[in-house]
């Protein structure tokens, strides 16, 4: 009897079971359809008081969109599930600079490096606008306090990430408008794959950068 | 006179609008696309290999998609375009219309074109489709789409992969092209040789070598076109030439009348002044609106070909939207109206400062 | 009025068209120059136009010495004092017969008014009101030659040259011709014609008849 409970269970949850995704795979492909299907076809989806997956999933069911084949349902679930509902890591708008915006520390438009752009937040609200890390950090080291949060972009992604997370890469083969940098990469496993593509020396975080190295990179 | 600026200015509007368009065409293509190859040949690709691109750290999307012809009949082809709906096409024409319109299974948008041809075989709401093994495949006919500004898809048919899949014989995940996306395209060069690392098989051409590509066919044509430009010039310069070297014996004639009844040279110089002048601008004027026209409208026959020739690029593919660079006008402007001014004022004061007795003989 | 003082004109290869010509003609004079094809009798209208200058001697035309007047001046010369008939009339065949006549005025800046009140006599003079609009090259010939004497008297000009008016012409026309000259002749003005046509050997209303042979003259007869 245990043994057949076990096997139904085994159903059950197979039926419910999604092919093992990798974060890349569910980030670049899986959330977006999902995102798509919700917005053209299911938003008036009741969200609210949902505490397990498979609630989810039986919602689904028991909505107009209950017809969508067993693909997009699944990309649906997982979409709502794990991004729009319990997705807790926090997203940074894109870094936008006007025409006229010039690096406080070199004096280049930053319109025309969009892919570098870094910024800091003070606490009084006011934003520094970069062109890489490296004149980032040279300004950093001289106006260090009142610090609210330090963006930049991620290589590989191009999308906003905060600084104290990110790993960045130095002496690699890649320049910014300033010749050598600390390019930023959003994790570890990008920043090794960075490192080796790209012939890089170091992995480092921002706690530990010096202005010593600042200028060594100079 | 005109007829040289007509020529002139057909060639400059078709090099300019051609490429104008090849760089908007190529601006929309996903950065990079990869195609199979089997025994040399273009295969199918394997829709579930898109996981695995995804993998590769710099890619930001990647989907596949179908894109072949069916044969109508004997000289019209349709493409069938088979996308999944929901996932974010990089053809903003194609995008536009899953945006605008609900795309179900077992139904299909197709181009205007495309419905009248079927209306004409009596089919209005659905068309049958003949599979490669003869038996057919009914497919509805949800919308039609207007091609006025994409004629590049005039026969353009758009449905779900699983039923292009099935009408072109395709297997369950078989595809024709991988459409890569890459955020950071200092990366795109990189991801491109990894790709190909992977699927030795494989044809991956990025958007640069595709830009490339375009440009150097071209460019080939382009030469045509600078051999036929200086020809014209050289013409151009032949009969000013002449026309410098003397005037007609009737002209020297009025020019003595003019002399005779009492007018100086200036008033001579004055009025061939005024002719050359209106000569001039009513056959640029002229001239560069037939041109307008022919491109334009008539989109080019015959002259087109010299720029566009065999699969890849033919004039009656690109949409030929007007696109004036009026530097070229400027140019042409500023080297034939002078020139032609001289070559006629500079004779006609040559024969009015002669003594005008020799219209009493 | 005209004075020809000396005047020795000679062409290239040492032809000589006139040979120290002494002539003195009168206001109001009209005089026929006789003599047959290379007598100089061209180059004398030539020279009383401005149109040449003499090789050695003086021009002088009412008090103006213009065998020494640039080319410039010779030209307003020309439109504010002499009315020329061609012998091959010389119109400009694409022009309609309105421009044809005002064409010696356009220059000349008249006002508008001016221009068509003139016009408008002219074309009644020479009964070609109705062809006013017509090309010059689809009138007949009687006509053309009537544009043509209107065309020498549109700038109300003193002196009026003819060099060879009817030698393109049958007698009809050629007699016509001869009638619109003594019409002509009022109103004070010089008349010099040139021509060996016979017809105008007898004519009472002619008051000078000078020959000239070789470039010089031979005989002057009022």
């Amino acid at each position: 009897m245990i043994r057949s409970l076990f096997v139904a269970m085994l159903f059950l949850t197979t039926l419910f079971a999604h092919a093992d995704y990798s974060q890349a795979v569910k980030i670049k492909k899986i959330y977006p359809l999902g995102k798509k299907i919700y917005e053209k076809k299911c938003k008036e989806l009741d969200l609210d008081g949902l505490s397990t997956q498979e609630e989810l999933l039986q919602r689904i069911n028991g909505s107009k969109c209950s017809k969508l084949s067993s693909k997009y349902k699944e990309a649906l679930t997982l979409y709502l599930w794990e991004q729009k509902l319990h997705n807790h890591t926090p997203h940074y708008k894109a870094l936008k600079v006007t025409k006229e915006q010039k690096c406080p520390v070199c004096g280049m438009f930053l319109y025309k490096y969009p892919n570098w752009v870094s910024m800091i937040e003070y606490n009084n609200g006011k934003k520094y606008y970069f062109d890489g890390m490296k004149d980032l950090m040279k300004y950093y080291f001289e106006n260090p306090n009142g610090v609210k949060q330090i963006l930049t972009q991620a290589y590989y992604r191009q999308k906003t990430i905060n600084a104290k997370d990110a790993y960045f890469v130095t002496g690699s083969d890649i320049y910014g408008p300033m010749g050598n940098e600390f390019i930023p990469l959003a994790n570890k496993e990008a920043a090794k794959k960075f490192l080796i593509e790209h012939r890089g020396k170091k992995i480092i975080r921002f706690e530990s950068i010096t202005p010593e190295m600042v200028e060594a990179l100079d | 006179m005109m007829l040289l600026i007509w020529l002139v200015m057909t060639l400059f509007f078709l090099s300019s609008s051609i490429s104008y368009e090849l760089t908007t065409k190529t601006e929309h293509m996903p950065d990079i696309i990869l195609t199979q190859t089997k025994a040399g040949r273009e295969g199918f690709v394997d829709e579930k290999i898109v996981d695995h691109i995804l993998e590769i750290e710099g890619v930001s999307r990647a989907y596949a998609y179908i894109k072949a012809p069916y044969q109508f009949k004997e000289d019209i082809s349709f493409t069938i375009f088979g996308v999944d709906p929901f996932e974010e096409i990089d053809d903003p024409f194609i995008a536009h219309l899953l945006e605008r319109y609900n795309l179900e299974s077992g139904s299909m948008l197709v181009s205007h074109d495309v419905k009248e041809l079927m209306k004409k075989a009596y089919y209005t709401k659905e068309f049958n489709f003949i599979r490669p093994d003869g038996s057919l495949k009914r497919v509805q006919i949800a919308k039609e789409f207007d091609t006025k500004n994409a004629p590049h898809y005039r026969w353009l048919i758009v449905m779900s992969k699983e039923d292009a899949r099935d009408i072109l014989g395709l297997a369950g995940s078989e595809a024709t092209n991988i459409a890569i996306d890459v955020a950071n395209k200092l990366e795109t060069p990189l991801i491109a040789a990894k790709l190909k690392e992977y699927y030795p098989n494989a044809k991956v051409v990025t958007k640069k070598e595709q830009k490339l590509l375009y440009e150097q066919s071209f460019n080939f044509y382009s030469g045509t076109f600078l051999i036929l430009f200086s020809i014209t010039l050289l013409t151009f310069f032949i009969i000013i030439y002449d026309r410098l070297s003397g005037m007609s014996s009737e002209e020297r004639r009025e020019i003595g009348i003019l002399k005779a009844i009492g007018w100086r040279i200036e008033d001579v110089l004055g009025a061939k002044f005024y002719e050359a002048f209106f000569i001039a601008v009513f056959s640029y004027i002229a001239g560069v609106s037939i041109a307008y026209l022919y491109v334009f409208y008539l989109k080019a026959p015959l002259l087109g070909n010299i720029f566009l020739h065999d699969a890849f690029l033919q004039t009656q593919q690109f949409s030929l939207a007007p696109h004036i660079e009026f530097f070229y006008l400027f140019l042409v402007f500023l080297l034939v109206v002078p020139l032609y001014f001289a070559a006629v004022i500079i004779p006609a004061w040559r024969v009015a400062t002669l003594d005008a007795d020799e219209v009493m003989r | 009025m005209i004075r020809l003082e000396g005047v020795t004109k000679e062409y290239a290869g040492g032809v000589y068209a006139l040979r120290e010509i002494d002539l003195e003609l009168r206001e109001g004079e009209l005089v026929v120059l006789k003599g047959v094809s290379g007598s100089g009798k061209s180059t004398i209208l030539s020279l009383i136009a401005g149109l040449s200058k003499p090789s050695k001697g003086r021009v002088v035309v009412d008090g103006k010495e213009i065998s020494r007047l640039p080319d410039h001046f010779c030209a307003t010369f020309r439109r504010d004092n002499i009315g020329i008939i061609f012998q091959k009339y010389n119109l400009i065949a694409d022009l309609s017969v309105a421009e044809n006549i005002l064409l010696p005025l356009y220059p000349a800046n008249l006002p508008k008014g001016e221009l068509q009140k003139r016009l408008k006599q002219l074309l009644e003079t020479f009964h070609i009101e109705d062809k006013q609009e017509s090309l010059v090259k689809s009138l007949s010939g009687g006509q053309q030659q009537r544009v043509a004497i209107a065309r020498a008297k549109i700038n109300h000009p003193k002196i009026i040259l003819a060099d060879e008016p009817t030698a393109n012409l049958d007698e009809k026309l050629s007699r016509e011709f001869i009638e619109i000259l003594k019409n002509l002749k009022s109103q004070n003005r010089t008349i010099i014609i040139a021509t060996h046509d016979p017809l105008f050997f007898d004519l009472d209303f002619v008051d000078r008849y000078i020959t000239l042979q070789h470039g010089k003259i031979v005989d002057d007869n009022t």
